[in-house]
């Protein structure tokens, strides 16, 4: 055995076909004063090119506006979210596993090499606190090796995938910048690794420990130049987040129509799109992006990145550009295109995929916003929206007394304070044929289970898709109208067969005053299940997760086990946070034909092609959506069935709505 | 002042149609009242038109003929009547409510301090001049209070042409004082949009959709209707401004009126606008899921049902009946 | 140009109306009011012309307090001022009074053009734009369907029946009453609400009727179902072979 000197203490070492492996790590017994010099200048150098970058990324960030309805409560959820999140790459790993994992390891070996990395620029300057010969730095350096090989494999694994690989939602062209810093990452990491195969002494070790070092202050620069800036912000970013799902903000006093020029930007949505890891996982789950839209939901927030970057934030530029095609000099251009941002849906996958804590939603909306409010969205079916929210009060147009005849024929019973709950039709349930029917069954279902209940005598929209598509002034009027209708007649309790419904009354309508409590019928009916018929008819049914319902409202399991009385649940593909939207969200029920494929499609033949007999919703807009697509289809198409259908079917047939 | 002076309606030397209900209405309000009817044309040379008026049971008929009255202008038509009406002192001034009675005949009240009963859908004893209001939703009845000529105008298809009584009078001549510097509007040639291919006045049956047909490639299962029945197609207004059909099939108040012997309505509310076109067809049956449409009002026959489950089957049966 | 628009507020279109109890109108508690449709879209046409030719928009209306709301959604629309004209008892003035009370608030504002709709949702009268003009001694035209500005004045397009249309130029001012459909209407915005708040709402009053109605209104009563319709039920087959029998039988179609 070859015994290496350093210090006292003699350390362990063997020969492997002829390489020196040593037990601890090798460092360079001394270093020069010109060697500390360079180091000291370099450390110098590096850090300035750190800040002469991210010193005005910060000032951008700081410079934007406040964001006026931020608060850190609850901490509580913020420092679990953080924990999970970054600390656990929670997110990372479960919706991306391999590659989540990959990165995971990569981000767990730099944590654990911080400690390293210090000691390593402490040792010439004879501040050091990890000797090599010490227990407690024998053990913590190979704990750091084993972590260098683990960084190493993923890191090279992670270069293999997107530079041999090319999965699409890395985006199309090559990211030289990423390859740049995985060889960088591999370096830090084998010439880490490496000092456990060199003698201390030598030229050898002081190349290695050189390699090590100039890659350390090489990369440091790059960190605020890059993606990579994400090691610095995106626990910041997964800290500040605002609380809750797609959260609009307020606006702000008179000036304020949302997101209409680089003023409007405020401290987080700068925070945030300087955090773009630009990962994909947003655009990989996408249902525009998927179907050949314009809108890509990474490129809104390098949109907004890239405008931050050119224009700044006190910039009276417009945010949304013109060009729904590629410009020469400014390809990009189209994703921040009013087209593109017109055909977000809000199913919110992409705010739920992000693993830095991006909420794409509040962005895209804020966008919106900014053209409604102003009357810039010239589009003559949100025109057409608006109007019919103006004039009739229901977004389809329809004459009141389209409603009033529904209730009187279905006999339906008014609310008058003394029934427990008030059943909240909606539009679809008040207009649509469709929606109808779900509202007859489960008005069948309300009835079988004995709970009193009534309708309010008059029901505007509750202002969902004028929400979604930014006209504040749609919505304001439908929420104020809607909670005194409710305040006036005392409705304590409501139950809805819509998640638009139920979410914008819940939640939405929160800036405008208080709404009773508000529940889904699947919730409803969850909850008094062991009062409904289990009477499967052994059918196979898929169950399609509504956004507004999963990924909005964390209802995943109550419709299941509705569907589960009624036969036989079978999950699509892309199901709970991961169902695929049925396209109808957004206001965009309403909006003309869709570009490229249709949503709607997409998801129906996903449905139908689990083989199963019937689809099961529980939304009305996806019922809607679905209807035609799934008749259309050869074969035989599964029937299309909302949770109160499925109920329904199962009770005693003589009972109708009106009849006690 | 007294009598009933019925003002007609004609175009390059053809009647406006409704000149004849007003007719109608005029002699039958004469009768009522006991008073006497009389009728005027207007034009630059009408000596045929009114001669053909000669022929009917009026007190006398007025042509009223000036070169500057060849084409309708408000500003001539209102001077040269407001001296017809004064030169004549009749009680009541009856017009049929036409596109063009409604852009002088206002006017023309106000010249009389007086306010023009528009669109009455019907005259009962007093008279009492019934109007619709809300869109046909209540009926009112309306007096007048002056005691200056009343002025009246008539709904399209409230009386009926073929009620114009015959007899023989005489026709009087009044040329109106007119000065071309009075005339400050300079009317185009009426012009139609599109090349007219189809007349729907001559058709003599007609299946007609409305917006309850949904989406516009639904159509077709109404065209197949329409060839079964060898009937002409047409729309309510809302199809037509949609692009689904063209504006030349469009019945109703701003479209074509028509009469034929069956009209049927497919997915038809029954909008006020709409009816006016068909009212006076002389069958009418009407599908629509709603049964409290107001296309029932006037409808003969009526099926309250989904017109995609109705027509299919009906068009199968007339199929089948025709072999 | 300065463009006055006279637009009048409403019962909405598919509120329930009920009678009064004298017979005379309608019960109007519990109602609610909106622009009359046609008169949108004089509106909407009137800010069309200012967005091409520039000039002011006027916003005219007259009746209770209610009104002010609907003069606000039209400046929030885009119209520059609004005037109100305080008047509580519009239910005893005629079109004429009505019309002499509107010229009586614009006898100061010397518009270029006067825009109204064709016809009110609840009465239907159709008369007051075209009597306003003759008060004003104006040319008028109706059932306008476009305008255009030319050096001389203005080139209109007017429906005419069974489809036709006819172009009529005149001379400015003068007074249009506008058909629906012409425009696509837009819609109100926040930026607009916010903006109107600081746009100018002039109040006037209106003075009392110099003389009594020349027309009454007596009494408002649903109408008669004056034709009995018959009804057919059953399957779509059944119903089906009932229609051709009748066509065959009673329509004689077939």
């Amino acid at each position: 055995m070859y015994v290496a000197r350093v210090g006292a203490r003699p350390m362990g070492a063997a020969f492997i076909s002829g390489m020196h492996l040593s037990a601890t790590l090798a460092e360079p017994a001394h270093f020069s004063r010109l060697e500390i010099a360079l180091l000291l200048v370099g450390m110098v150098v590096s850090t300035a090119l750190f800040f002469w970058r991210f010193g005005p990324i910060l000032r951008i960030i700081f410079r934007s506006r406040k964001d006026t309805d931020f608060s850190l409560h609850p901490v509580g959820k913020r420092v679990w979210d953080f924990f999970a999140e970054v600390l656990c790459q929670a997110k990372v790993i479960r919706q991306r596993p391999l590659p989540g994992l990959a990165h995971a390891f990569v981000f767990w070996g730099f944590l654990a090499f911080v400690l390293v990395t210090l000691n390593h620029i402490a040792t010439p300057l004879g501040l050091s606190f990890l000797h090599p010969s010490s227990y407690a730095g024998r053990f913590y350096f190979i704990f750091a090796a084993l972590w260098a090989l683990l960084v190493a494999v993923a890191i090279a694994g992670l270069f293999v995938r997107r530079f041999l690989a090319r999965p699409i939602w890395l985006g199309e062209k090559v990211s030289y910048e990423s390859g740049v810093i995985a060889l960088l990452i591999f370096l830090l990491m084998v010439s880490y690794l490496a000092a456990f195969f060199v003698a201390p002494d030598g030229a050898g070790i002081r190349a290695v420990w050189w390699t090590h070092t100039l890659t350390l202050l090489v990369f440091l620069p790059l960190i605020p130049h890059t993606k990579h800036l994400h090691l610095v912000l995106s626990p910041v970013t997964v800290f500040l987040k605002r609380n809750g799902f797609s959260k609009i903000p307020p606006l702000s006093g008179d000036e304020d129509f949302g997101l209409v020029t680089g003023r409007d930007v405020t401290q987080l949505i700068s925070l945030q799109a300087y955090s773009c890891v630009e990962c994909g996982r947003c655009t990989e789950h996408c249902p525009a992006s998927n179907t050949g839209k314009v809108l890509n939901p990474k490129e809104i927030i390098l949109g907004t990145r890239s405008y931050l970057n050119e224009f700044g934030p006190a910039s009276e530029t417009p945010l949304l550009t013109d060009t729904k095609i590629d410009s020469p000099d400014n390809p990009a251009a189209k994703y921040m295109s009013m087209e593109a941002a017109f055909e977000c849906t809000t199913c919110g996958s992409c705010e739920f995929q992000c693993p830095v804590g991006i909420q794409h939603l509040p962005i895209i909306i804020g966008l919106r916003r900014g053209a409604t409010n102003t009357g810039t969205w010239e589009d003559p079916h949100g025109t057409k929206l608006f109007l019919a929210l103006e004039k009739n009060g229901n977004a389809l147009g329809l004459s009141a007394t389209e409603r009033d005849k529904f209730i009187q024929k279905q006999g339906l019973p008014i609310f008058d304070g003394t029934q427990e709950y008030c059943l909240w039709l909606g539009c679809m349930g008040g207009y649509d044929p469709k929606g109808r029917e779900i509202i007859a069954d489960f008005a069948r279902v309300m009835q079988h289970l004995g709970t009193t209940f009534g309708v309010l005598k008059k029901e505007k929209c509750t202002g969902d898709p004028a929400r979604r598509l930014g006209n504040d002034l749609a919505f304001q009027s439908m929420a104020e109208f809607g909670l005194k209708a409710l305040e006036t007649a005392k409705v304590q309790k409501i139950v809805a067969i819509c998640p638009h419904c139920v979410r914008t009354i819940s939640n939405d309508w929160r800036e405008y005053g208080v709404a009773p409590e508000i529940e889904h019928h699947s919730e409803f009916m969850a909850r008094h299940k062991s009062l409904l018929p289990q009477q499967s008819s052994g059918e196979s049914i898929v169950y399609h997760d509504p956004c507004y319902l999963g990924r909005y409202r964390e209802v995943y399991e109550q419709p299941r086990e509705i569907v589960s009385m009624a036969g036989d649940l079978v999950e699509a593909p892309r199901s709970h946070e991961r169902s695929f939207c049925c396209g109808a969200g957004g206001g965009l029920a309403f909006l003309g034909e869709e570009n490229g494929e249709r949503v709607s499609h997409v998801r129906a033949a996903e449905l139908a092609g689990t083989g199963a007999q019937i689809v099961g919703t529980a939304c009305p807009f996806c019922n809607t959506m679905f209807r035609d697509t799934l008749s259309a289809m050869d074969g035989a198409p599964p029937q299309l069935l909302d949770i109160a259908q499925l109920t329904a079917r199962a009770l005693p047939q003589t009972q109708k709505a009106g009849e006690q | 002042m007294s009598g009933i002076l019925v003002l007609t309606e004609q175009r390059g030397g053809a009647w406006n149609r409704m000149s004849f209900e007003a007719l109608a209405a005029g002699q039958q309000l004469a009768a009522r009242l006991n008073m006497e009817c009389s009728a005027a044309v207007m034009g630059s040379d009408v000596s045929a038109l009114s001669n053909e008026l000669a022929g009917k049971k009026l007190a006398k008929v007025f042509a009223v003929q000036h070169t500057l009255l060849k084409d309708y202008t408000s500003d001539g038509f209102i001077t040269a009547l407001e001296q017809l009406i004064r030169h004549v002192d009749p009680a009541y001034v009856i017009l049929p409510h036409t596109y063009q009675v409604r852009d002088f005949a206002p006017a023309l009240a106000t010249r009389f301090k007086q306010v023009l009963i528009s669109d009455v859908i019907a005259i009962h004893d007093g008279p009492v001049f019934v109007r619709q209001l809300f869109q046909g939703k209540l009926n009112a009845d309306y007096k007048q209070t002056a005691s200056a000529p009343c002025f009246v105008s008539i709904q399209a298809g409230v009386f009926r042409a073929e009620a114009v009584e015959a007899g023989a009078t005489t026709v009087e001549v009044f040329t109106p004082q007119l000065e071309a510097s009075q005339i400050r509007s300079k009317p185009g040639e009426p012009f139609r949009e599109a090349a007219q291919t189809v007349d729907l006045s001559a058709a003599q049956v007609i299946v007609s959709v409305g917006r309850g047909i949904g989406e516009q490639e639904n159509i077709a299962i109404v065209q197949e209707l329409a060839s079964a029945l060898g009937a002409e197609l047409a729309a309510s207004r809302p199809i037509c401004d949609n692009g689904w059909l063209p504006m030349e099939r469009q019945v109703g108040s701003s479209g074509q009126t028509v009469a034929p012997r069956l009209y049927l309505a497919v997915g038809i509310s029954g909008a006020i606008q709409h009816l006016v076109g068909m009212k006076g067809s002389k069958a009418v049956i009407a599908i629509n899921k709603d049964e409290n449409a107001p296309i029932f009002e006037v409808a003969d026959y009526g099926v309250a049902g989904d017109l995609f489950e109705i027509v299919p089957a009906l068009t199968k049966a007339v199929v089948a009946a025709k072999q | 140009m300065k463009i006055l628009v006279a637009i009048k507020q409403v019962p909405e279109r598919d509120a329930q109306i009920s009678i009064a109890g004298d017979g005379r109108w309608i019960d109007e508690s519990d109602l609610n009011y909106t622009i009359n449709e046609p008169d949108a879209y004089a509106l909407e046409e009137a800010l069309q012309l200012k967005d091409k030719n520039g000039g002011e928009v006027v916003v005219l209306c007259a009746g209770p307090e209610r009104v002010t709301s609907t003069l606000r959604e039209a400046l929030a629309k885009g119209a520059d001022r609004a005037i109100h004209i305080e008047a509580d008892d519009l239910g005893h003035r005629d079109t004429l009074g009505l019309a002499q009370v509107l010229a009586e608030a614009i006898k100061d504002e010397s518009p270029d053009l006067i825009l109204t709709g064709l016809q009110s949702d609840d009465l239907g009268l159709g008369q007051t734009g075209v009597v306003l003009a003759e008060i004003l001694g104006m040319p008028h035209a109706t059932i306008i369907m476009q305008v255009e500005v030319t050096g001389a004045g203005l080139k209109v397009k007017r429906e005419l029946e069974d489809g036709w249309f006819q172009h009529v130029e005149m001379p400015l001012p003068a007074l249009l009453t506008i058909q629906s459909g012409g425009n696509k209407l837009r819609y109100a915005t926040l930026m607009g609400i916010k903006k109107a708040k600081t746009k100018e709402m002039k109040t006037v009053q209106a003075a009392a009727p110099a003389a009594g109605q020349t027309i009454t209104l007596e009494r408002v009563y649903l109408p008669e179902k004056q034709k009995k319709t018959e009804m057919l039920t059953g399957t779509p087959a059944e119903i089906a072979a009932k229609l051709v029998e009748k066509l065959k039988f009673e329509v004689r179609v077939i």
